[in-house]
Formats: structure tokens, C-alpha cells, sequence
């Protein structure tokens, strides 16, 4: 295998070895598997119209029928065509949870490293939020804000910043410790260099590494949220075709399973993509933070 | 007369029915078959429960209404097979003055409690008054009445303000079921006045039951089980079976699996597209009746963005505009009938009312006259459940799709029950979908709550006027009776009809499915289902 040969070369020490193994290790059969189906969704939510066999919205067959050369998955309770419908999924699910996992990236990182960089009683106030906020299960406090904010999509991204920021925190918090007595930190100190500009400059850029491969592999559960808040009516509003949403309308018709087959494939193919991808970049960026 | 042996006989014979059909329909199981010589077999009935309270002045949900007609019994009950014959009760006559103001009932003194002591009229007198006292949702049914006399044990007079010609209909209800007054007030059951703060018996009522039905409670596990076991006691026909068991399945799905699987004698809420599941299953009875219930949208004009909706033209529009056909198939897979207005197929009033039809070009052109050639946009919060078989959920979604057509966008909001009575209450929506079933057999309960009448339960608040026409008609009505009040009705009829503030979409027919050797099955107009009329056919 591609990676016990990446792993066997790294421990001789040649230059050109070294380099081999970055490059296998940014491409090993499981790292392109999941390119190639985040790939897939990213250009349906680019060009899902012109993909797409029909209009998700329109009822365009006969309510409730199976698989069939016309409708591969099948129709609906209102004759829509699934298939189309769980391509269009792409659409909502997507972006909202890249938007949701970059704002609470945003959010946790720039708290998490005020918190660490300047200490004593901020760093306790934030960090007391921050261990507040994980002490729920995530999908329970997601539901209760949601629950608050009223269902649709857009709420369930501000239930999932609320729920998800404290994990960066507490990473890059950390980071910022151990970074902050560094060498090159105290010179910065040493010529001068203000306070903000130690910590956006000289802290920060060298803390990110950790949160990136984070972030990777947690965008993967948070499409999962999205599709669990919508699947118990707090996220997409009907008739969004939004994953979690169709797979409730599965359920309400049981012996019709193609209903739900579609957008539950749709979330395990992205799902399991993401996580092929977070566990390589994982491995690739350990080889390079231990060099 | 000895009832008991042939009680066994008839269990005998059930048993081998059973047997026959089980092995005949190759689903072998069992379980499914009753231990043959000893015990009784309980009844085990499946339904999503919504019962928040077992106290018969409480109380109201249909859910209810099958419970506390196996646990209370009514002055009169109603003959499920012609609605307007009133059949003895705990009384065994009774009659009204002329003018429909006064009703003296006349008690059957062979009514006992379940403890054996007789039902007389101070329990009448204290039943009526506590559920007008506790101020509960059910209390409307008896507003405007203004005393109860006990002349004797044996007499009941009710008189009240105006006349009143739905009152035995109404003496029908579940809700107006008799309680044995002494037992309750031992365990902290109050009529008086102060009830609704004073009474402390909800609690006790959730473990027993203190009436003079056929069944008595004997215990009760929220979201779990209700069991009955036989009111030895009884003074009428004893029931059928000892003990009966009504146990919470939510989807229809499970209800479905439980029936065929044998756990369960009786499912109450098949979905209509699952009825195919149990063709040519031998061991289970499927029957399709027609029901009062139904679904229906109504349209507030004075909620916050419902202003194009002031236009009776618009509102016409969007009735024109729904494929009820379509409606019908998707929502109930056929099993359905269109009504024409919010007096249900089959109540006084509803007969000769055009149904709605779909017209796509005529409501085109209703909204250019009305001035909305360009459409609008309309929010529409409902609560999100399914309604006898019809997904409200579906229901919108559909009606959203044919709106499209003609240019109006309807914005779906879909909240939970709570959510949507707090929204109701509050500041409104233009847009809402819900479900009605009767609570009594008169047509009045249609115009008090979708009428535009003062004090009108649904619409009025939302109309910003009243209609004196619909007012003056109901008065009328409540003081005529046979055929002339049948006019009235139907001029309510079509006048609530033509104001089209509410558009019922579909009358959904009822599916009883219960294992083939039940009998007695069926749907009763006041009461939902008679848990005292089951028993085994042999």
C-alpha cells in the first residue's frame, strides 16, 4: 500500500524520500476516492440546473412510484422526482454547512486566542463560555436554539456556529500557549512589535495547521447536523429539497424506501468523502509538523 | 338466563376461528392465538394518543371521546346509523318546551355507578356544572345555560337563555358524560362555582374513573397505555370483553406491523397508502366508511400580510385555483370526498351546497379583476401533523404548487401544535391549515367556530367585521327544528360558503382495520369508536 510505503520511506532521511512521501501522502487511494466525490457535489451545486432531469419542486410523475428508467429513485408523496431532488440537496446542505463551519472557525479561533494570548480573567471568562457550551450534547443545544430562532435553514447555521465555535476555541487556545513562549514570539516582544501584531502575525499563522485539518473533518458532521435538524422540521422549510428534510418524508412513507435511499446516500457519499479527507490531510500535515 | 356459558362457548368458537384464519393465512404465529383455556383475551387497541388528562370535565381530544364513552355514560347517545334519532341513555325519556329553552330528562332508575350506587339527578346537577365551572375547552358546550332543577331523584330540568334546539345533540357528547358526585368529591372534585381554581382531582381521575359505563379505568401510563377492565357493576349489556388495553403506536407504520403481526386487535390510524399492505390478509378486516372529519384552509385577512385577502375575489380565487381531485389522490390515495362548506357531508345544512372545482382560468381572471394580475405572497403557519390520514405538511405543499399557477406564493411554515395555538392567539397568520372533527351531532358547533359571527371561535377575529346575516341565521336555527331548521342550516351553509374564509380541501373516509374475529367496529359519530359495543364474532 501507497501509505506503509509513505510511511516505511519517511524513516530514511534523504531529502528526496521525504519529498515522496508528502506527495503520496496528499494522494492516497482514500484521500482521492474523497476528492473525487466532493468534486461531484461541488460542481452540482455550481450547475446542479443543468444536471438535474427535472424540476424539484414540480410534480412530474405518478405519486409513489418505484425506480424506474424515467425516475431512477423513484417519485414522492407529490410525484417529484427524488433523484433531482436529492441533487438539488446539494444546494442547501453544502454551503450552509461550509458557511457554518468557517464562521465558527472565525469565531472560536479569534476568541480561543485572545483567550490565550492574554489571559488571567478574559482568557477565564471566554474559556468558562466555551466549556458552558460543550457541556451539552452538540445536537441537543443545536435543537434548542433552533427550537428558539424559529426552523429554516439560515437559523440552523446560527444554531451550529453557537454549538460548534467552542471546539476552535479550545484548539486554538491551546496553540497560542505553547506558541506564545516560543523564540521568535519573545523577539517580536523584544523589538517591539505590538500586541495585536504578535498575536495576528507571529501566533496565529503557526497555530492554523491543527484547525484546518479540525475544521476538514468536522465540516463532514456538520452536514450531518444540518441534515438532523432539518430531519426533525428545525432546518429546511418545506418544499426545500434539503437532505435531512427528504428523509423525514421517507419515513412518513415506510414502504416506500426510494424515498428516503436518495438523499440518505447523497449525506453518506459527502459525509464519508470529507472524513477520507480530514483523516489523510491529518496524516500528511502530522509528517510535516513533526518535521 | 345464564350469560356466562355461552360466553365461553362463543370464546371456543372464536378461538377456532382464529386458529382457521391464522393457518389459512400462513402467517403462523403463535402469539397471536389466545391461550385456549384459561384467561380472558384482552382487547388491545393501537392509536397515537392525544390525551392530556383522563378527567371527564377536562378533557378534550378524540382520544377523549372513545375513553370517556367507555367509562361515563350520557343522558341520551345518538344512533349511529340516522344521526338525528336521539336514543335513551341514562335516561329513558325526556322532552323539551316549545321553545327549545327548557329539557327535562326523565332517569332510568336501574343506572348504577361502578361502586353500585344509583345515578340520580344531583350527579346530572354536579356533572353539568363542573364542566362549566372549570372553565376547561370543553365548557362551551353548555354556555347560555342559565339553571339545572332536581325536583326529584329521578328528574333533570336544564333551561337556558335562548333557544337551544342542538341541546340533545349536544346531551350526546362524550363530554357531557355522568360522574358518580359523591366518589369524586371524596378524592377533591369540586362543581361550584370557584371550580377552576378549587378542584384538585385531575390527578385522581388520571388512576380511576367514577361513571357508570361499561368499562372503569384501571390504569394509565402517559405516552404508554390506557387499561380498561369490564365494569362489573354494569347495569346494561355486559361487554364482551374483560379487559381492554389501549396502548400508544404514533405512526401508522408501527400500527400497521403491530396488526398484522397479531400484538394488536384494533389499529385506529392506518395511513390510506398503506392499505395495500393488508389486501388478501385473511386475518385482518379492513372496512373504508365515510366520516365528518376533514381538513380545510382558511384565510385571515386581518392578520399581518393577509390585506390582499380582504377581497372576497381573491379569496374565491384561491379556492378556484386548488386541484381538489389531484388533492384528494396525493393526500388520502383516493379515500376521500370534497365538501363544499364548513358544515361537513352528512350534518343538517350540508346537502344541496355546490362542492368546490378546480378552475384555473377562472380564478386567473377573478385576481386580474380583483387587481393582483402580478400575484402576491402569502405565509401560511400550520401546525405540523397528520390530521385522519392527511399530512398537513403534503396538504400545503400541494396547495403551494397549485397557488404557484396563478401567480400567488405561499410561503410554508409548518410549527408545532403548541407554536401554532400560541401564533393563533397572538398576532395571526394570513394563511392556516387545520382539521375539524365534530363534538356533537348538531350542525350549530360549524357556524359558532368557522361562522362570522360575534365571538366566532376561528374566523371572526380575523375577518374585521361581523356578519349580522350569519348571526340573526344561528339564532334562527337554534329556535326551529326538523325541516325548517335544515333551511336555515343550509342558508349558513352557503353563506359561509360564499364568504370563503374557509376552504375545506378534503372530507377523508375512515379506515377501520382490526383483526377479523373483532366485531362491533365502527365509526360512531359523537363518540369516535363505543369500546362497550366490541366483542367476538364466532
Amino acid at each position: 500500500m501507497t501509505a506503509a510505503s509513505g510511511i516505511a520511506g519517511f524513516g530514511t532521511t534523504s531529502i528526496a524520500a521525504l519529498r515522496s512521501v508528502r506527495s503520496s501522502a496528499w494522494m492516497r487511494p482514500q484521500m482521492v476516492f474523497g476528492y473525487v466525490i466532493v468534486a461531484f457535489w461541488l460542481v452540482l451545486v455550481v450547475s446542479v440546473q443543468w444536471i438535474a432531469p427535472f424540476d424539484p419542486l414540480a410534480s412530474v410523475g405518478q405519486r409513489l412510484s418505484p425506480p424506474s428508467a424515467a425516475h431512477w429513485f423513484g417519485t414522492d408523496a407529490l410525484g417529484r422526482d427524488v433523484l433531482s431532488r436529492a441533487l438539488y440537496g446539494a444546494r442547501y446542505s453544502l454551503p450552509i454547512a461550509l458557511v457554518s463551519i468557517v464562521a465558527s472557525v472565525l469565531v472560536g479561533s479569534v476568541l480561543g486566542a485572545v483567550a490565550g494570548y492574554v489571559g488571567g480573567l478574559v482568557d477565564a471568562i471566554i474559556m468558562r463560555i466555551a466549556d458552558i457550551t460543550m457541556s451539552f450534547p452538540a445536537i441537543l443545544l443545536a435543537m434548542a436554539v433552533a427550537a428558539a430562532l424559529g426552523p429554516g435553514l439560515d437559523n440552523a447555521g446560527v444554531a451550529i456556529i453557537i454549538v460548534w465555535w467552542p471546539i476552535y476555541a479550545r484548539l486554538m487556545r491551546g496553540q497560542v500557549l505553547s506558541i506564545k513562549e516560543r523564540e521568535h514570539v519573545e523577539s517580536a516582544v523584544a523589538i517591539g512589535a505590538s500586541r495585536s501584531r504578535i498575536l495576528f502575525r507571529h501566533i496565529i499563522p503557526h497555530a492554523s495547521t491543527p484547525t484546518l485539518v479540525n475544521a476538514t473533518m468536522d465540516l463532514g458532521q456538520i452536514v450531518l447536523l444540518v441534515a438532523s435538524l432539518s430531519f426533525l422540521g428545525l432546518g429546511a422549510l418545506p418544499p426545500t429539497p434539503e437532505w435531512g428534510a427528504m428523509i423525514t418524508e421517507g419515513a412518513k412513507n415506510f414502504y416506500q424506501p426510494w424515498i428516503a435511499a436518495a438523499p440518505g446516500l447523497a449525506i453518506v457519499s459527502i459525509v464519508l468523502a470529507i472524513n477520507f479527507i480530514g483523516d489523510g490531510l491529518r496524516d500528511a500535515l502530522d509528517v510535516k509538523a513533526r518535521r | 338466563m345464564n350469560p356466562a356459558p355461552q360466553r365461553t362457548r362463543r370464546r371456543w368458537r372464536a378461538v377456532a376461528t382464529a386458529t382457521v384464519a391464522v393457518a389459512l393465512a400462513l402467517t403462523g404465529c403463535a402469539g397471536g392465538v389466545p391461550a385456549a383455556t384459561s384467561g380472558d383475551r384482552p382487547l388491545v387497541i393501537a392509536r397515537a394518543m392525544d390525551l392530556t388528562t383522563l378527567d371527564p370535565q377536562r378533557g378534550y381530544c378524540d382520544t377523549c371521546q372513545i375513553l370517556y364513552t367507555a367509562l361515563y355514560e350520557r343522558l341520551v347517545t345518538i344512533d349511529p346509523a340516522d344521526t338525528s334519532t336521539v336514543l335513551p341513555g341514562l335516561a329513558e325519556s325526556w322532552e323539551a318546551n316549545a321553545d327549545n329553552t327548557e329539557f327535562t330528562f326523565h332517569l332510568d332508575t336501574d343506572a348504577v355507578f361502578s361502586d353500585g350506587s344509583p345515578v340520580e339527578a344531583a350527579d346530572v346537577k354536579w356533572s353539568f356544572e363542573r364542566l362549566v365551572n372549570l372553565q376547561g375547552s370543553a365548557s362551551f358546550l353548555l354556555a347560555g345555560l342559565t339553571g339545572i332543577e332536581t325536583p326529584d331523584a329521578e328528574t333533570v330540568v336544564v333551561s337556558f337563555e335562548n333557544p337551544n334546539s342542538a341541546f340533545l345533540a349536544i346531551v350526546a357528547a362524550p363530554y357531557l358524560g355522568i360522574v358518580n358526585s359523591e366518589v369524586a368529591e371524596e378524592n377533591g372534585a369540586s362543581a361550584a362555582a370557584d371550580a377552576a381554581t378549587t378542584d384538585d382531582a385531575e390527578g385522581w381521575f388520571l388512576a380511576n374513573s367514577a361513571g357508570s359505563g361499561p368499562y372503569t379505568l384501571t390504569d394509565y401510563t402517559s405516552g404508554e397505555s390506557v387499561e380498561l377492565a369490564a365494569n362489573e357493576e354494569y347495569w346494561g349489556d355486559e361487554p364482551e370483553f374483560t379487559s381492554v388495553e389501549m396502548k400508544e403506536v404514533t405512526d401508522s407504520s408501527s400500527q400497521l406491523q403491530q396488526l398484522q403481526q397479531g400484538d394488536v386487535d384494533i389499529a385506529m390510524q392506518i395511513s390510506p397508502d398503506a392499505l395495500a399492505q393488508l389486501e388478501g390478509n385473511e386475518a385482518i378486516a379492513t372496512e373504508i366508511v365515510d366520516s365528518f372529519n376533514y381538513t380545510y384552509i382558511a384565510l385571515l385577512p386581518a392578520a399581518p400580510g393577509g390585506e390582499p385577502l380582504q377581497d372576497v375575489r381573491v379569496r374565491e380565487a384561491i379556492r378556484m385555483a386548488v386541484d381538489y381531485d389531484g388533492l384528494v389522490d396525493t393526500l388520502v390515495a383516493g379515500y376521500g370526498k370534497l365538501q363544499g362548506s364548513p358544515i361537513p357531508n352528512g350534518f343538517e345544512g350540508s346537502e344541496e351546497v355546490a362542492l368546490p372545482s378546480y378552475d384555473l382560468d377562472g380564478a386567473k381572471a377573478l385576481l386580474e379583476e380583483a387587481g393582483y394580475a402580478d400575484g402576491f405572497t402569502l405565509s401560511a403557519t400550520y401546525p405540523k401533523l397528520v390530521a385522519y390520514g392527511v399530512d398537513l405538511d403534503l396538504q400545503m405543499q400541494a396547495i403551494q404548487q397549485d397557488l404557484a399557477e396563478i401567480g400567488v406564493t405561499l410561503e410554508l411554515n409548518p410549527t408545532d401544535f403548541s407554536q401554532w395555538a400560541s401564533t393563533m392567539g397572538g398576532e395571526g397568520t394570513p394563511v392556516t391549515a387545520v382539521y375539524f372533527a365534530p363534538d356533537h351531532t348538531d350542525s350549530s358547533q360549524y357556524i359558532q367556530y368557522f361562522g362570522n359571527i360575534d365571538q366566532g371561535g376561528l374566523v371572526n377575529p380575523w375577518t374585521g367585521s361581523v356578519s349580522q346575516e350569519q348571526t340573526d341565521l344561528l339564532a334562527q336555527a337554534l329556535s326551529q327544528s326538523g325541516d325548517e331548521r335544515v333551511a336555515t342550516y343550509q342558508a349558513l351553509a352557503e353563506s359561509m360558503a360564499a364568504d370563503a374564509f374557509v376552504l375545506p380541501m378534503v372530507n377523508p373516509q375512515l379506515i377501520l382495520a382490526y383483526a377479523s374475529d373483532i366485531s362491533g367496529v365502527a365509526y360512531s359519530p359523537c363518540c369516535n369508536l363505543e369500546i362497550g359495543q366490541l366483542g367476538l364474532s364466532g
